[in-house]
């Protein structure tokens, strides 16, 4: 039977590549673990234990390629399993801590059993391997995980070599396929930045459609019929969807949305900074430097600095009166636009994974239950976007506007007078890249090491993170200096290979540093007007019959 | 003990090393913002600089320098619906543009207004467009079915890489008509 209309919930998860062996402990590498802990973690265990009472869900998950090689780098594994075991051993002091007391004694039980489940999933039931947790999801047709570029560069702004997009795009598909077996159906496009120049190299990748922001759809002309509640068929025939406005602003406002509510858990009050430094000094990360640990005891209760305790139960009543909330607005909302559509409207929910468990502490159970009353319901129903498309509907021709998902919705954030220096240093860097590239179609030895290095240090530079840190002002040193430093190894290489010297040894320490994609190809930097687009399964045929 | 951490780190480099002022090529680069703004850049190389010198018979310094910003309706760009320029100052090496029209194409130039000859042109950048910022007055429905069978992953090779008996032997089809254009 037909549904009133669909639900496409995508939760985007990424990171810049963080990887700093030189240093005992980072503070960027506890971003990844954080990630791992507060989000990636409660989410799958929200997913798992759908799965395991037979509750009929999906959702889309997209896994930015940088944040992939996180998870299936053995360093960073190990360095995870030591930031877990030592907040483990923190859950078990601040259980003694605060044993006998009636209010703080049950959340600091739920902080360990948490933990402790995390151990478990992370150690015992995946061996380090979370990626697996994500490819048993999509094999059971419940998670269907997409790609994005390959160090989610801004493509709009590098556009101005076509090049840099598809090398972004291909490895990022490439990365994919090495780790799924198969081609992504769909990309998220980096920061949902859209401009139809584009299209042609979207067009020969194989992907069936990417997600806009609200505008990207509703301002694309010729003027889509159905707004954002039908995606629409791009130049490149790829599907654009876009963002709806409602369910973003009623998750995504701190103030208004759910998030603020002030039962749920204050992100702000962490013992880290509460407790005495002798105390919880060596369980800071990195140590004896104040910042958070994730143990935070109170709840929003109001806009002023006095704060009450946090109480679960109430907390979870109310993600269940949100869920619930949720669920009848979405009713509402398909219920009006399916009376002016020929189909059943699609309401398309994206959302940063990394809000969903860290920001607001609730979100996955909020997931879980909101999910749990969708179960089995004729008039609403959860749906991917791959799982929208099999319906066959036909889509509009349109061309999506340029737009992005970042504050004000054009491309502001990424190219400001804070950060618009840099894009002379990419753009030079490209250039050279494609010179080198094209120059050197077959190089072997320490010529193929240094381009293929080259180009994964440019790669590096052109991540959207640096940008977007620069302009909010927080740790935009290291934006300044990891993007210095991927550019300025990047022009010694260039230097080196134009006049024959390279330097093995420190070409191989960098290697070893900045080590994403094992598998990279340099020639996928070559120029457009000296390549030819061949198909890929056919390639990989005459590749085996050679060998 | 306090562990070494990365929070004061500029780790790899020398504090000396810092990124080019300048890469020895001449260029003129311009970027979207938003539907209002562009951002240009560029990088004048001596030898240009002195192009424009010996055309306006004065020194960089006391050239009326400034950039010419053409708006056009479409990307054809064959008819120009505005032009207008914008003085510069000779140490500027990227502006702010407050172009006010979106939905448009764009093309910028970099020279100088010498009396006499008018504005010389040293340097065209590429051609960009402004978002629209509302929705489209184009009502045109034209729906279709998408072809997912067309959409296989291709991969650029070297042209030359493979031998024509290669591709017919993989049944020919498989290359991709090109639909490019050259800039």
């Amino acid at each position: 039977m037909t549904p009133g209309g669909y639900l496409a919930f995508i939760f985007h998860a990424h990171l810049p590549y963080v990887r700093h062996p030189e240093y005992q402990q980072s503070l960027e590498e506890k971003w990844f673990f954080e990630a791992l802990t507060e989000c990636y973690i409660p989410l799958l265990r929200v997913f798992q234990g759908l799965a395991a009472d037979h509750i009929d869900y999906a959702v889309t998950f997209s896994l930015s390629p940088t944040l992939l090689s996180m998870l299936e780098d053995p360093f960073l594994q190990e360095r995870y399993a030591t930031y877990l075991a030592g907040l483990q051993e923190l859950a078990r002091k601040e259980e003694a801590r605060t044993a006998g007391d009636p209010l703080f004694s049950p959340l600091a039980a739920m902080y360990r059993e948490r933990l402790d489940y995390a151990a478990y999933l992370f150690h015992e039931k995946y061996a380090k391997r979370l990626v697996n947790a994500f490819r048993e999801l999509q094999d059971q047709g419940k998670v269907e995980i997409i790609t994005s570029a390959a160090t989610h560069g801004y493509l709009p702004l590098l556009a101005v070599q076509r090049e840099a997009v598809y090398a972004q795009l291909v490895t990022g598909i490439d990365c994919y396929r090495q780790i799924f077996g198969t081609p992504p159906r769909g990309i998220w496009l980096p920061e949902c930045a859209y401009d139809p120049v584009l299209e042609d190299i979207l067009g020969e990748l194989g992907l069936q459609y990417f997600v806009t922001a609200t505008h990207g759809v509703l301002y694309a002309s010729p003027r889509p019929k159905y707004g954002v509640y039908s995606p629409i068929l791009t130049p490149g025939g790829l599907a654009a969807f876009g963002r709806d406005p409602e369910t973003s602003h009623q998750v995504w406002s701190a103030k208004e949305g759910y998030p603020g509510d002030y039962f749920y858990r204050e992100f702000y009050r962490d013992i880290g900074y509460d407790l005495e430094m002798e105390y919880i000094g060596e369980h800071l990360h990195p140590a004896y430097l104040r910042g958070n640990t994730g143990f935070k005891y109170y709840r929003i209760t109001g806009p002023g600095e006095h704060k009450e305790v946090y109480n679960q139960r109430l907390a979870l009543q109310k993600a269940w009166d949100h869920a619930a909330n949720f669920k009848f607005n979405r009713e509402k909302q398909l219920e009006y636009y399916g009376g002016v559509m020929d189909r059943p409207p699609l309401v398309v929910a994206p959302y940063d994974a990394e809000l969903f468990g860290h920001w607001w502490f609730e979100g996955p159970q909020w997931l879980d239950y909101l999910c749990r009353m969708l179960h089995g319901q004729q008039f609403l129903q959860l749906i991917t976007p791959g799982q929208y498309l099999d319906q066959g509907y036909t889509l509009q021709l349109s061309t999506p506007n340029i737009s992005s998902w970042g504050d004000k919705g054009y491309h502001e954030v990424w190219l400001n007078a804070r950060n618009d220096w840099l894009y002379r240093h990419l753009h030079h860097a490209a250039e050279r890249m494609i010179e080198m590239a094209t120059g050197h179609p077959r190089a072997e030895g320490a010529v193929k090491e240094a381009l293929t290095q080259a180009a994964r240090e440019l790669l590096l530079a052109q991540s959207s993170d640096w940008p977007f840190i620069m302009t909010a002002g927080t740790m935009d040193r290291y934006a300044e200096t990891r993007v210095s430093k991927h550019l300025l190894r990047f022009l010694a290489l260039d230097r080196q290979i134009r006049e024959e010297k390279i330097d093995l040894p420190w070409l191989r320490s960098i290697a070893a540093a900045d080590n994403l994609f094992p598998e990279l190809d340099y020639r996928v930097f070559q120029s457009l007007e000296s390549t030819v687009p061949v198909e890929k399964g056919e390639l990989e045929k005459a590749g085996s019959k050679r060998a | 003990m306090i562990l070494k951490v990365r929070a004061s780190a500029v780790e790899g480099l020398s504090p000396a090393e810092k990124l080019p002022l300048f890469y020895g090529k001449d260029r003129l680069i311009l970027l979207t913002r938003d539907p209002y703004w562009l951002y240009t850049y560029w990088e004048v190389t001596p030898a240009a600089r002195q192009r424009l010198e010996k055309e306006g018979q004065r020194c960089w310094e006391h050239l009326s320098l400034a950039l010419r910003v053409k708006r056009y309706a479409d990307s054809a760009m064959l008819k120009e619906e505005s032009c207008y320029h914008l003085p510069i100052n000779h140490t500027a090496d990227n502006w702010c543009l407050e172009v006010g029209v979106p939905d448009r194409y764009y093309q910028v130039e970099l020279g100088a207004q010498v009396p006499g000859k008018g504005f010389i042109a040293l340097l065209c950048s590429n051609m960009v467009k402004t978002p629209r910022d509302e929705m489209s007055s184009l009502i045109d429905e034209n729906w279709r079915l998408p072809d997912w069978q067309a959409k296989r992953l291709y991969r650029r090779i070297t042209r030359g890489s493979i031998s024509s008996l290669e591709m017919s032997a993989w049944g020919g089809g498989s290359i991709i008509p090109e639909r490019r254009e050259k800039n």
